[in-house]
């Protein structure tokens, strides 16, 4: 029987963590989860199986942009988003919010952008790899950090092969 | 010595003439009797970067030298003039606040940011901003097509050097959903003493709400009307063309205001000539002798006069000094005049010197 980091009392929760691709566990006794801030009533689980989903604890707060890390929470804060990427991530929620201030548009017809540079596009790949290999390194993913590399590298020739 | 002409960059201080280089000066002012100015502006965004709240100092630095490149072609006829605005002196800065060609946000924030600004500095890109760029163009009376055509022209620009973040559906991505769609905002600076004077501002209150339009007052959101000035603005930037927003502003909503505020003007003379004529004189009473003026109400006499000069009760007073004025008396236009570093005790008689010597 596990028992409980903290004392010899048998461990009833166990906490996993992922950091930095680094796995941590700790298990707790139902004295120590209290303590270190978990909730740890009785969940009558009929209740939540039988409960509309609207009355459901929402998980939405918890989703975050891939790219900028932002929360609905940290949006409703501000007013402010994250970044581009934020507008599909958090698509469903922003619909009603945009709809609401834009007396009820919901689609764009004025102009749109109409070219774009082979330079501008090089620039922006070459960002959108540096954060793959960011990833990949961060993970210990080294091959998938070699050819990422190498992408890079490819693109960079590219740009001084146009220079000259 | 750069390529502008207007412009000497020496020390990090920008020597410009702000009395020259005025939207003001300019003779063609439509509707100058009620409209003070016409306003464009477009906010976009770079892809691929975090909006400038959540962008990292490198971000910053990254996204202001891709926009610099607006800058690269020397040949150009409408040249911009690049301004970092980190390297730039306090008192330039504030300058540039006071004539709207940057934001106070972003003129006090401390990550790497910078405005490129036109002739007669009327155009200017501000670069990261609530959003990477905003484009803005200002023209006196009622120009705002013209002032559209400007930012539109800029946005070319803007767009020939980087890629924005848009969506085919919701338009502009920008920091703040209020924004998106066009990311354009148009607005008109409108002096409506007379609708004031007969209490019948309510009426353009009701026209604004009826057409989606935000009023506010001279200094734009949250702040009070001074000299019965107001700014009236989409609210709405989605689901319409730039055309079309412009022309809520400038065909529907501002043709019956301004028919209001002239009729308006037309019933005091009629009506209460007795008071209008002691009203605007004695607030040209107060510029020409008073020896200490505060903005407020120093503004307020400028905003009286006015109405004195379009209802013909005052002459001989040429209404583009009042309109100039309305922007040179604030304090830093005043410091540049008089040295940086004057004091505040000493700003309000400076400003009435000053509006002695531009009106009589």
């Amino acid at each position: 029987m596990t028992k409980c980091d903290f004392c010899d009392d048998p461990a009833e929760f166990t906490d996993v963590q992922i950091k930095n691709g680094v796995h941590t566990t700790k298990n707790y006794c139902k004295l120590h989860a209290a303590e270190a801030g978990f909730s740890v009533a009785q969940v009558d689980l009929s209740v939540v199986l039988n409960m509309p989903s609207s009355k459901l604890p929402s998980t939405q707060n918890e989703l975050r942009c891939p790219d900028c890390g932002m929360s609905i929470a940290q949006y409703k804060e501000t007013s402010l988003l994250g970044c581009p990427t934020c507008y599909e991530t958090f698509a469903d929620q922003l619909k009603h919010i945009i709809a609401n201030v834009q007396d009820n548009h919901t689609q764009h017809i004025g102009r749109a952008p109409t070219s774009e540079s082979v330079d501008v596009s090089r620039h922006l790949e070459v960002r959108r790899l540096l954060k793959q290999l960011d990833k990949a390194v961060t993970q210990e993913k080294y091959e998938q950090a070699a050819d990422i590399r190498d992408k890079i590298r490819a693109l960079h020739d590219g740009e001084e092969h146009l220079a000259h | 010595m750069t390529k502008f002409a207007l412009f000497m960059m020496e020390k990090n201080t920008l020597h410009i003439d702000p009395e020259k280089n005025c939207p003001f000066n300019r003779d063609d002012s439509p509707f100058g009797d009620v409209v003070l100015s016409s306003r464009a502006r477009l906010a976009r965004n770079l892809e691929g970067f975090p909006f400038v709240h959540r962008s990292s100092t490198s971000d910053c630095e990254e996204v202001t030298s891709l926009v610099h490149r607006i800058c690269d072609n020397p040949e150009d006829k409408n040249a911009l003039e690049w301004i970092n605005l980190d390297e730039l002196d306090a008192l330039s800065t504030e300058l540039f606040v006071e004539r709207h060609l940057v934001s106070s946000d972003l003129a006090h924030a401390s990550h790497p940011r910078a405005v490129a600004v036109g002739a007669e500095l009327s155009r200017s890109v501000m670069v990261n901003e609530e959003d990477h760029i905003r484009i803005q163009s200002i023209r006196p009376g009622l120009q705002l097509e013209e002032a559209k055509n400007d930012v539109l022209s800029l946005d070319d620009r803007v767009e020939g050097v980087i890629a924005y973040a848009f969506d085919d559906q919701i338009g502009f991505l920008t920091a703040c959903p209020t924004n998106v769609g066009t990311g354009a905002r148009f607005s008109v600076m409108l002096h409506l003493p007379a609708l004031r004077i007969i209490k019948d501002l309510q009426r353009v209150r009701s026209a604004c709400e009826g057409m989606s339009l935000a009023i506010r007052g001279y200094q734009g959101e949250g702040s009070k009307a001074i000299a019965d000035l107001y700014q009236v603005s989409n609210q709405v930037t989605l689901g319409y063309t730039e055309e079309q927003l412009c022309s809520i502003i400038a065909d529907e909503f501002l043709p019956p205001v301004i028919s209001w505020e002239r009729e308006a003007r037309k019933t005091i003379v009629a009506n209460q000539f007795e008071e209008l004529d002691d009203q605007t004189h004695r607030s040209l009473g107060l510029l020409q002798s008073a020896r200490m003026l505060q903005l407020h109400e120093a503004m307020q006499c400028l905003g009286n006069v006015r109405l004195g000069i379009c209802t013909g009760l005052l002459e001989g007073i040429d209404i583009k000094a009042i309109n100039k004025l309305f922007i040179e008396i604030h304090p830093s236009h005043l410091r540049w005049k008089f040295g940086a570093e004057t004091p505040d005790t000493k700003i309000p008689t400076l400003r009435s010197a000053f509006i002695r010597e531009k009106l009589f």
